[in-house]
């Protein structure tokens, strides 16, 4: 390295200097194997106490040495360092507090370096960023009177970082040394401030609950522990976190309440996911659903890491999905309980008007899908039913008289409501899963009591029906034949 | 040799001795647990240079005793190659110690560490291990010097298995209450090593967990206090205070005036205040322990560090000074030092000459094993700016000082400590910027 030592010559403009430390809070020294150990492990052989005339023998001869908490100041021995007076000393942990060795708040002096002191010193301390700047310290209220030679000024100046990307702190100090002349001094400190932790989060939406699930990501080097971490909700939103159920089995008071799982997020990377459930509930019942809920709430996060030095954040305002405002809503008030393939039914519905107008007149139809392959349901007879109005938040029955014409689990669906007057045409308002059967019976001709052999020879025909209570029967009129004659022979059977 | 301390036998028509060990041993004075060096050769003097910290000393005395064979018995080399190999690894020296390590059979629980393996030298000797327990710790141990901390690790947990499983279920016909309570305590040492291990690499649930178990055991204040500390240093600062308050219940219901125990509670007193930035309670409890106890290192350390934080270098700087000067035995720990050195360079801008006049009495006064290393790289980290920038000036002639001064503090200080250098900036540079 050239030019070394020529360091120190290049001082001498400046009688000052400013000295910057940053002071976060210290931290508890760990240190792993201290090294220290019990005599009786280290001078004779583990079992050697099971002998009991050296069980008896040998703790006489180590109580002279081993007595730690006796320390005389001039007796130049470092047994501490190698006695163990505690089985716990091998955790390391005496509570011993070491300095912090990186950036917290700004510890700043200036050291006066020559030997002129200095007089009327004005010290200002500003942070820059790219938006704004920020004063932090102005002393020229009350100028610091002197600073002796070789002598110092301290002052902490505290600033909580809200922007993110470069800072710079720029210190500046205005003196008279032994010249006449006022010296100026700037010194700039950079910085870059970057995000310690993102946030994602996700809304589902499950029939009226909406769930918001939030996912912590920590950036920072050290492991975050999660002190609060709660959802404002916004107006007329209601949240409950959802949890796991605490399972554990804990009897000792003592342990439960100083052992309550901690949440702690991994430094470098780790996660930590929350699930709240939210309800949005109005006051004014008819306001049921405004359109401008879009906004769900805030997330307020506040952590500690080492000794409880906290950090705070506040998330943008989260956003629902939109919830579109409903105007009419279509319910099935009965359908048959069974539907058998290629007979017509009944269904009866409501239509429900949930604004405060008139609506209507309503025409119904089932919507045509791709293909006529496709249909599995069709309305049986006129196509398109006409409604008459609706008034403002009643409502009115109607019955489609629908035929299936494939079998299985069918979904009847494609209910189309149109509106004439203001041409809107709701569709999705209702499905319905139902299954299509078909009915297979057979049939048992028995021989009565005659003589004669009997020769079936056909169903001539059938009646099917449905009873509400007795649920399907079928008629059915056969022939029979016998060495003479044709019979005809009328049977009834119930399907259960 | 220590003069023998159990009283000579009495004639036989005497009333009898009271210690059952006496009616056991015929001679007191052939008896090999008369003495420490009668039970092996030199071993008061070892012990001694142990405490003293004379580590290098050990080295030369256990080199000598090989070479001229003064051992004579199989359990004495056991016992010098363990105080070997532990001065090897107090001197940081763990490759050494490594090749000491690998004299002896990899496992240790082999015959040739048995007392019943050589009836010649123990004729009417008690079966059992001749392996001092410290040897087992150092063979788990020594990896993690090397680099492995997972083998560590491993040997850490089979060596609590194998306490669990094979000592501490004898039943209490077979060994004495001594020896269980002892295995009991090494059971304790292995756990707290194992959580020591943990907490370094700040796997903080797994330390909850195991200290959650020793403290269902056995609810001693001092491990409490270390859950609180544990607490703190991941930043649960209420789980802290109960653990804090758990202690101190404990401490005031036992009554037994235990100066080190009252220490305790106010040591973590004012922790709670340092952290609620309430410096002047926490100086006034750190001074209530020194006036207990004044060897309180503990209490000494972290009242300078407050004392800091309450700007008052000067004082802080004091207190620490003159604590070396008092009870330079308890005083002397790496974590003080490195608090002192961190507050000269604060202090004072000439303060390389006085870290090293504080290295140079460290030198003459430490004991071997003290690791100054941080302090003299602390030093070279401020000798080496100035050159520093001159060569990076010369090599970015037009660039503004600040981008220097950055370039510079990247080069040569690790980037968690950020100091100004001094009366660089001039006129010419502010019209820059």
């Amino acid at each position: 390295m050239s030019g070394g030592g020529g360091g120190v010559a290049q001082q001498s403009a400046h009688s000052l200097a400013f000295r910057v430390m940053r002071l976060c809070r210290p931290s508890l020294h760990v240190n792993t194997s201290p090294l220290k150990f019990d005599p009786c492990d280290l001078l004779f052989g583990e079992d050697l106490f099971d002998d009991p005339i050296a069980a008896s023998h040998l703790p006489r001869l180590l109580s002279s040495q081993s007595n730690p908490s006796s320390v005389d100041p001039s007796d130049p021995s470092y047994r501490s360092r190698f006695l163990l007076q505690h089985p716990t000393d091998s955790l390391g942990l005496p509570g011993l507090l070491v300095l912090p060795q990186s950036f917290g708040y700004m510890h700043i002096h200036t050291c006066s370096i020559f030997n002129n002191a200095l007089d009327n010193v004005l010290v200002e301390a500003e942070i820059q960023t790219e938006r704004q700047r920020i004063l932090l310290l102005d002393t020229s209220k009350s100028p610091v009177e002197s600073i002796r030679a070789s002598g110092r000024y301290d002052f902490i100046v505290e600033h909580d970082v809200k922007e993110l990307g470069a800072h710079t702190l720029v210190c500046t100090a205005l003196y008279t040394d032994g010249d006449i002349e006022r010296k100026y001094l700037p010194q700039f400190f950079k910085f870059v401030v970057s995000n310690p932790i993102s946030v994602r989060t996700k809304v589902r939406n499950v029939k009226d609950i909406t769930l918001l699930e939030a996912c912590i990501e920590n950036h920072t080097k050290s492991n975050l522990y999660m002190d609060q971490v709660e959802f404002e909700p916004a107006q007329h939103w209601s949240a409950t976190v959802l949890k796991a159920a605490d399972h554990s089995s804990e009897h000792n008071l003592l342990t439960r309440e100083t052992f309550k799982e901690p949440i702690l997020i991994r430094s470098g990377g780790g996660i930590y996911n929350y699930l709240y459930q939210l309800k949005f509930s109005s006051p004014d019942n008819a306001q049921l659903k405004v359109e401008g809920s879009k906004i769900l709430g805030k997330l307020q996060i506040t952590w500690r890491t080492n000794l409880g030095e906290p950090g705070r954040l506040q998330t943008q305002h989260i956003l629902g999905n939109p919830i579109t405002r409903k105007e009419i809503e279509l319910h099935a008030v009965e359908i048959p309980p069974v539907i058998i393939l290629e007979k017509s039914f009944l269904v009866s519905l409501n239509l429900i008007n949930l604004t405060e107008r008139v609506l209507g007149p309503f025409e119904v139809w089932l919507s045509e899908s791709d293909s006529l392959d496709e249909r599995a349901v069709m309305i049986n007879g006129l196509q398109t039913t006409t409604l008459g109005e609706v008034q403002a938040f009643s409502s009115l029955k109607l019955q489609l008289n629908l035929i299936a014409i494939k079998h299985g689990i069918q979904k009847i669906t494609g209910i189309t409501v149109f509106d004439t007057i203001e041409k809107k045409t709701y569709d999705s308002l209702l499905e319905m899963e139902r299954l299509i059967s078909i009915l297979y019976f057979e049939v048992g001709l028995f021989c009565g009591a005659t003589n004669a052999n009997l020769i079936f020879c056909k169903i001539t025909s059938y009646q099917m029906g449905l009873r509400m209570f007795s649920g399907p029967w079928i008629h059915l009129w056969t022939t029979v034949k016998d060495a003479t004659r044709r019979v005809p022979l009328y049977g009834r059977v119930s399907i259960l | 040799m220590d003069m023998p301390e159990s009283p000579p036998p009495q004639p036989a028509n005497s009333s009898p001795i009271t210690t059952a060990a006496a009616d056991a041993t015929d001679d007191p004075l052939s008896s090999p647990y008369v003495s420490l060096n009668s039970h092996c050769h030199e071993l008061s003097t070892l012990q001694d240079l142990a405490c003293r910290g004379a580590w290098r000393t050990i080295l030369d005395k256990v080199a000598r005793s090989r070479s001229l064979s003064l051992l004579s018995k199989p359990h004495e080399h056991l016992i010098y190659l363990t105080f070997n190999l532990l001065s090897l690894i107090k001197l940081r020296r763990y490759s050494d110690a490594q090749q000491e390590l690998q004299t002896l059979d990899d496992d240790l629980d082999s015959k040739q560490y048995l007392f019943e393996s050589y009836p010649d030298h123990y004729p009417n000797h008690k079966a059992g291990s001749m392996v001092p327990f410290a040897l087992r710790w150092l063979h788990a141990h020594l990896p993690l010097t090397l680099g492995d901390r997972q083998l560590s690790l491993d040997r850490l947990y089979s060596l609590l298995h194998f306490i669990r499983d094979k000592k501490l279920p004898q039943n209490r016909d077979s060994i004495s209450e001594v020896s269980l309570t002892l295995w009991k305590k090494r059971e304790t040492f292995v756990v707290n090593t194992i959580i020591s291990y943990h907490l370094s690499q700040k796997e903080f649930k797994v330390c909850l967990a195991l200290l959650k178990a020793e403290i269902s055991k056995n609810e001693d204040p001092l491990l409490v206090s270390q859950l609180g500390y544990v607490q703190m240093q991941y930043g649960d600062l209420d789980g802290a205070k109960r653990s804090f308050e758990a202690v101190e219940k404990m401490v005031v219901g036992s009554e037994s005036g235990d100066v080190r125990l009252k220490n305790l509670v106010s040591r973590n007193k004012a922790l709670m205040y340092l952290v609620e930035k309430d410096y002047i309670s926490a100086v006034r409890e750190y001074e209530e322990c020194m006036e207990r106890d004044e060897s309180d290192f503990v209490a000494i350390n972290n009242k300078a560090i407050c004392l800091m934080y309450l700007r008052d270098l000067s004082d802080s700087i004091k207190v620490l000074e003159s604590a070396l000067e008092r009870v330079p035995t308890v005083a002397l720990n790496e974590t003080l030092v490195v608090n002192l050195c961190s507050m000269y360079e604060l202090a004072y801008v000439n303060h390389a000459d006085v870290k090293k006049t504080l290295s140079t009495w460290i030198a003459r006064v430490a004991p071997d094993d003290f690791d100054t290393s941080f302090i003299i790289s602390k030093m070279h980290r401020y000798d080496h700016l100035p050159s520093c920038l001159e060569m990076v000036r010369q090599k970015f002639p037009r660039k503004s000082l600040q981008t220097v001064h950055l370039a510079c503090v990247f080069l040569t200080t690790s980037l968690s400590t950020w100091k100004a250098s001094n009366g660089e900036a001039s006129e010419t540079d502010c019209a820059n910027t």
